[in-house]
């Protein structure tokens, strides 16, 4: 089995497996009719409603769909690059929820209280969502550098600390719209139409500037750590810092540079969903997106390109969890269907030790014991 | 002041039992080796089987089938982490989001978006001769748990410390080799960390359900299985240690509780968030002050290979 095979397909194994087991616990809840028809329902809500557009032509139960499943993939993604990026100095960023959340604040904040022309705004509401995010990973990045502390703890700990000063404080208090005149909104005053993220089809679907961006930040991260030399050195801290640190790279320099980038990427997640969808803070984040960026992240390998095709996998199967609901299936079902993949994915060799016997039992070579993955470090 | 005290102590009392079985639960398992941050995931499915089980059978039955849970999924855990050697983190975070998705579902499914139906709460125990002494009162009117809660770190350290069994289990997560030259399994002592420790974070769940609340609600645990984790690392790893930080923890829950209800007018200077937040802010500096690199068994993640050196 070449390497590139070996490193992907456990986790195609995994991602079908994770649908079939969900298929079955339908039909044993329900009945088998209903798990395929939500099956189904959920490919028309995820990839378009392609057999009602061959009947009647409307070209939104294309577009409509495509463009929902898409806007979830760009949030997806970009969680998802975030912890990709931290596995790769390698640390283990649980923390992309609460930076996504000052990243979110802070967009709206840009947004709605600083006038500049739509050329200016929209960059200036991303950066300041970047700089909030990254600051906030810096945390972490400071304890863990100073001091020894575990990033795990680290990060949780100032996820909650995100979530109880922004959604039970600033949003719901100074930040929150008409303060003080006692109109009772939720969240903070929206943003102005010149930071709101264009859309790309028009009327068509809600598909925003987002998602291309998303897919561009995926594209950069790529060219980052495979060709430049800054990307090599923060792989080669994440495989062993001891060994990096003797060959001469500034091993603390390139922890904060990407544990910053981790938490700037996961700002920018908040930024897409503020500026591209809600256009202000609502009152609060809803979605974990940020734990789901775990889920993403180690499904793709922590690959770039794998974190991108399986957000684009979950985005389409996210936007189809909503069709679900049409026939009574719980819309938390898509993250049903993660978390069991996530398993499935942990159980990697698992996968590979079933698919070397069924190869060793023709040829003569011997059973080569399964190797952890070198890409996720060792907590 | 007095009352205040009283009132303080009692509503720590409430919150501290199950924050300690969890920490005890993360405690066993990683001195034997094994990374746990699936504890939220099991002390959710505890808390769920628990309270689904107390609706048809008597509430202790419905504690007895919550630890169930929890070392089911722990098993999970184990035949990953300790037969497969897949990363400890990852098995983690994965019970834990399927624990989630799948109890969110499940009650759904079941019951409908706003919890179980009520369940019978486990029966509170006022002490005929406590009830009586001020302070010492708010001892009274517990369920049982919160006094196992407070001597169960006790038994734990005796066992830790004292025993031959306390001797492998802190050796296998220090040096699994040398545990293994004595013709011991790391394996076995392993997965008994494991599924140990899985069973107390499921009574840890069985007891917000059941003792806390009187059902399963859609957000429980609510991060309670994190603040276990926290707790362990602060209590650096030992019993006692971790009885101190979740009682530490549990004494701020309860003071922030008090202090809103208690004092309305301090809310106009403080505002509810930041307080909500102390407790977390509380836990990262003291965690930046103790600094963390010596205390984490020396094994702490590394999966066991026979023929590694």
């Amino acid at each position: 089995m070449g390497e590139r095979l070996r490193a992907v397909l456990p986790s195609i194994l995994s991602v079908s497996l994770a649908l079939a087991v969900c298929w079955v616990f339908i039909a044993l809840t329900r009945d088998p009719e209903t798990a395929t028809e939500a099956y189904l329902q959920m490919l028309r809500g995820g990839l378009g409603d392609w057999p009602m557009y061959l009947d009647g032509g409307r070209v939104t139960l294309l577009t409509r769909p495509i463009g929902e499943a898409a806007i979830k993939a760009a949030l997806l993604l970009l969680t998802g690059l975030s912890v990709a990026v931290a596995f790769k100095v390698g640390l283990f960023n649980i923390g992309a929820q609460g930076q996504m959340l000052v990243g979110a604040l802070a967009a709206a904040v840009v947004g709605a209280q600083v006038q500049l022309p739509a050329v200016l705004h929209i960059p200036a509401a991303l950066l300041a969502a970047g700089l909030a995010g990254g600051l906030w990973a810096l945390i972490a990045a400071a304890l863990k550098l100073a001091r020894g502390v575990h990033e795990v703890i680290s990060t949780i700990m100032l996820n909650w600390v995100a979530v109880s000063l922004v959604d039970n404080w600033l949003a719901v208090g100074p930040l929150r719209a008409g303060a003080g005149t006692g109109l009772s909104t939720t969240g903070t005053a929206e943003i102005a139409t010149s930071a709101h993220l264009p859309r790309l089809f028009g009327e068509m679907s809600r598909l925003h500037l987002g998602f291309p961006l998303a897919l561009a930040v995926a594209l950069a991260i790529w060219v980052w750590l495979a060709r430049l030399r800054s990307g090599f050195e923060t792989r080669a801290v994440g495989l062993g810092s001891e060994a990096a640190r003797a060959a001469g790279i500034p091993v603390v320099r390139r922890t904060a540079e990407a544990m910053g980038m981790a938490g700037a990427l996961a700002g920018l997640a908040g930024a897409v969903l503020v500026l591209g969808t809600e256009f202000k803070y609502p009152g609060s984040l809803g979605a974990p997106y940020g734990f789901d960026g775990i889920a993403i992240s180690l499904i793709g390998g922590n690959h770039p390109l794998g974190v991108t095709l399986s957000a684009l996998f979950f985005g389409a199967l996210r936007a189809g969890g909503t069709r679900m609901q049409l026939l009574g299936v719980h819309k938390s079902y898509p993250e049903l269907i993660q978390g069991l993949a996530l398993l499935f994915v942990a159980g990697r060799l698992v996968w590979l030790a079933l698919l070397e016997r069924r190869k060793v039992e023709k040829p003569v070579a011997p059973a080569r014991q399964p190797e952890a993955s070198p890409e996720v470090p060792r907590a | 002041m007095l009352e205040i005290l009283e009132a303080l102590l009692s509503s720590t009392l409430e919150y501290f039992p199950a924050l300690l079985f969890a920490t005890l639960g993360a405690t066993l398992s990683e001195r034997s080796g094994v990374v746990n941050v699936g504890i939220e995931g099991m002390m959710r499915a505890g808390a769920f089987c628990a309270a689904v089980a107390s609706i048809t059978f008597p509430t202790p039955v419905g504690v007895m089938v919550g630890m169930l849970a929890g070392a089911g999924m722990a098993a999970v855990h184990g035949y990953l982490c300790i037969r497969w050697r897949s990363d400890q983190v990852v098995s983690g975070m994965a019970i834990n989001l399927v624990a989630l998705a799948g109890g969110t579902y499940l009650l759904e499914a079941l019951y409908g978006p706003n919890g179980t139906p009520p369940i019978q709460q486990l029966t509170r125990w006022h002490l005929p001769g406590l009830s009586e002494v001020p302070l010492l009162r708010a001892f009274s009117g517990h369920s049982a748990l919160t006094f196992l809660a407070l001597v169960l770190p006790f038994a734990f350290h005796w066992v830790l410390y004292r025993t031959p069994l306390g001797l492998r289990l802190r050796a296998v997560g220090d040096k699994p080799h040398a545990v293994a030259t004595l013709g011991l399994s790391v394996m076995g002592l392993r997965w008994l960390a494991v599924v140990v420790g899985g069973m107390l974070a499921g009574l840890g769940g069985a007891t917000l359900s059941t003792a806390v609340l009187d059902r399963f609600e859609q957000h429980t645990p609510a991060g309670l299985g994190f603040m276990a984790l926290a707790a362990m690392v602060f209590g650096r790893w030992t019993p006692l240690g971790g009885f101190l930080a979740a009682l530490f923890f549990a004494a701020g829950n309860a003071l922030r509780i008090g202090l809103a209800s208690s004092a309305p007018g301090l809310l106009e200077v403080v505002p509810q968030g930041f307080l909500l937040a102390l407790p977390y802010l509380l836990t990262l500096a003291l965690l930046a002050i103790q600094g963390q690199r010596t205390h984490a068994p020396a094994a702490l993640g590394t999966p066991y290979e026979q023929e590694s050196r």
